[in-house]
């Protein structure tokens, strides 16, 4: 038996969100909509289309087949891999793409071809190539933003003029869908959906402020389970807002009757980019030493809950961004949910990267940190030595690994990763709480 | 009191038996693949024999190393570097960092004021199987091990081998070779592509101490990588007679505990 330090239990909201997620896929398989491929940052104007248009991220796709049939996901990439696209390339994306090469979906059915792609506009990695694959099998229209990014240092004026850039982006996006398609946009109803998005980002920043109690009422591994509903995954916004009140509401229950997410938890780690998703059992086996982690930049600023103060440190929002401007038009609206000149992406900036990760790590009471060292893409391990080096100097003991990209397992030495963390875990004195 | 350690490797198992910390038999064999486990057993018996001890008069003994779930019938296992620093304080008792090159992995370990690690680094893929590497190119380039361990990074005289990478680097050997390079100088070469890689990952968290570092492992009793090693790092290793050992000693010792 584990030795419990404290009350834990299964979160409630578990079944309703295993609901949205399976209303989610419907709502794809049943194909009443134009689909279009899209990406979390760039495509938040869906709700404005959401009458025509449905927006499936191939992260979640690529996931799920990752997660449900490694066989046919293997398939599916070589698929992509033969046409030339490497494994440098996102394994989700070729997950997805080497499907709609084979014509067809996991369940045998055939292959929801998209309409229209919107990749993300990263310029740093390999996101902005994802909508290329698509394009190029049936000539469909792509269009990609641009992600201004500055690495010097930080200039209100020139930030300003990166926002207006991206506002500009993202108006003719909208524009264009309208023109080529004939479609009309809905302003009232994005306006009413980026009103209620900032709802959303205060519920994601009250999770995040109560993961840095001890302990901690969630656990990364459970965040992640949560974070995609209404971001990856768009679903209907108002059933979105009400499915995390209600995550916030338990959350909040759970912090204040100290329910932990980890009963045994004694050791707290953070990590630095996403996790290897297709291997998630490591969170469980770092559970048999007391061990949980408290999530990374990646998964607490993916919802905007963080951010630079003034004097430079990187820590929690006091608030979320306030409308302090009334939203009335489609303007009005896109420039309110761009709120950062560098996106939500500025964890990876040069400027911040090697010292944000200290103040993270101190917010959060780690004690240790796996950082992973995943090939390209995601993840890009640019600076990721440099940090585990700021954490040392701190005393948290880093534990670096080694794979692919998300959803390809064919580069992840389980068991070698495994040995790892013993290794990590019992040179720090801990043992296996059930071996004790 | 007699204890045990076992260190099942990807290449070989090596066995130290101690009594009263002094060591009563060592022996070394083969891992056997799959079968390592009853390899590790029949040696472990072996070595009990050659000490003169039967299996009841051990007071513990503790399997290490990459195949140690594999070892049933110790009494329990300990991970690699934990023993690595005990063996580095037999070896020398203030020493501060711990260094074992094995055929498959290379594990840099800091060791804290009361002989705890503090610090541990594994090498990246990217210079997984270096011990083994080298034993290929020996017998790729039709050198013993031992004629091998004597060619210097010198006798390359300019030819260079891949230093990112063993498999590239046995594929440009492989290259240098059909060119008509003197295989004496390939392997000069290898020599320094082992070194150069060793020497990435002694810099990768806290750098050992130039006096007070033990340097274990079968890669250990290369003579020429070693003294590579020492220039280029700076750091005056502190190497034992049986370096092979080291691992298997340390979790000897640590069964006394």
């Amino acid at each position: 038996m584990i030795k419990q330090r404290w009350e834990t239990r299964p979160l409630e909201i578990w079944d309703r969100a295993k609901e949205l997620r399976a209303k989610w896929q419907k709502s794809i398989d049943n194909r009443q909509h134009l689909l279009a491929q899209g990406n979390t940052v760039e495509s938040d104007w869906s709700p404005g289309f959401e009458k025509y248009l449905k927006i499936v991220e191939d992260n979640p796709v690529g996931a799920f087949m990752a997660s449900k049939s490694h066989s046919f996901a293997r398939r599916a990439r070589l698929a992509s891999e033969v046409r030339g696209w490497g494994r440098e390339l996102c394994g989700y994306v070729n997950n997805c793409w080497g499907a709609q090469f084979l014509g067809r979906d996991m369940d045998g059915g055939p292959f929801p071809y998209r309409d229209m792609c919107v990749p993300f506009p990263d310029v740093c990695d390999q996101h902005l190539k994802r909508g290329q694959q698509c394009m190029d099998l049936s000539p469909i229209p792509r269009w990609g933003g641009d992600m201004p990014i500055y690495p010097g240092e930080r200039d209100p004026k020139r930030d300003e003029e990166m926002i207006e850039h991206r506002v500009y982006c993202n108006l003719k996006i909208i524009a264009d869908i309208e023109r080529i398609f004939g479609i009309e946009f809905d302003d009232e109803r994005f306006v009413e959906n980026i009103k209620l998005r900032e709802k959303l980002s205060a519920y994601g920043l009250r999770i995040s402020q109560l993961m840095t109690q001890v302990p901690t009422p969630l656990s990364a591994k459970d965040l992640y389970s949560f974070y995609t509903l209404g971001d990856l995954t768009k679903l209907n916004p108002e059933e979105i807002n009400d499915f995390w009140k209600s995550f916030v509401d338990e959350v909040q229950w759970r912090a204040d009757n100290r329910i932990a997410a980890v009963g045994g938890e004694r050791y707290r780690y953070m990590e630095a980019h996403p996790p290897a998703w297709y291997y998630l059992k490591y969170y469980r086996y770092l559970e048999s030493y007391g061990a949980v982690c408290i999530g990374s930049q990646y998964s607490h600023i993916m919802s905007g809950t963080l951010e630079v103060k003034e004097d430079g440190s990187l820590a929690h929002r006091d608030v979320t961004p306030p409308a302090d401007k009334p939203i009335r038009t489609r303007e009005d609206a896109v420039r309110q949910w761009i709120t950062e000149a560098r996106g939500n992406r500025f964890k990876d900036d040069e400027y911040c990267r090697k010292w944000a990760i200290t103040d993270f790590a101190r917010g959060f009471k780690a004690d240790g940190a796996i950082m992973a060292l995943w090939r390209c893409g995601v993840g890009c391990t640019l600076t990721r030595k440099e940090q585990a080096l700021r954490l040392s100097e701190m005393g948290l003991r880093v534990l670096h690994c080694e794979g692919s990209q998300p959803g390809d397992r064919t580069d992840m030495d389980e068991h070698g990763f495994l040995d790892r963390i013993d290794a990590w875990m019992e040179s720090q004195g801990l043992e296996k709480l059930d071996d004790r | 009191m007699y204890t045990a350690g076992i260190d099942i490797g990807l290449e070989n198992i090596k066995i130290v038996i101690l009594k009263d910390a002094s060591v009563a038999a060592s022996l070394t064999a083969p891992s056997g693949g799959k079968e390592r486990g009853k390899r590790a057993e029949a040696l472990y018996d072996e070595a009990l024999l050659r000490a003169g001890v039967s299996r009841n008069g051990i007071h513990r003994t503790l399997a290490t190393g990459a195949g140690k779930f594999d070892a049933d019938f110790a009494d329990g296992n300990i991970v690699e570097e934990i023993a690595d620093a005990a063996a580095a304080r037999y070896f020398l008792k203030d020493a501060s960092a711990a260094v074992d090159i094995g055929a498959d992995q290379t594990r840099v370990v800091s060791i804290g004021a009361d002989g705890a690690v503090t610090e541990t680094v594994r090498n990246q893929k990217c210079m997984a199987g270096l011990g083994l590497a080298l034993e290929y190119m020996a017998e790729r380039l039709d050198f013993s091990i031992e004629e091998i361990s004597l060619i210097p990074p010198e006798r390359a005289e300019g030819v260079t081998v891949n230093d990112g990478c063993p498999v590239f680097a046995e594929l440009d050997a492989l290259e240098l070779l059909n060119i008509g390079v003197p295989r004496d100088a390939v392997a000069g070469a290898v020599t320094r592509m082992t070194v150069v890689r060793l020497n990435s990952v002694l810099r990768d968290k806290d750098f050992p101490d130039r006096n007070r570092t033990v340097l274990t492992g079968g890669v250990a009793k290369n003579r020429a990588v070693t003294d590579a090693l020492k220039a280029l790092s700076g750091i005056d290793f502190v190497i034992p007679e049986s370096p092979e050992y080291g691992t298997a000693l340390g979790a000897a010792l640590k069964a006394a505990d």
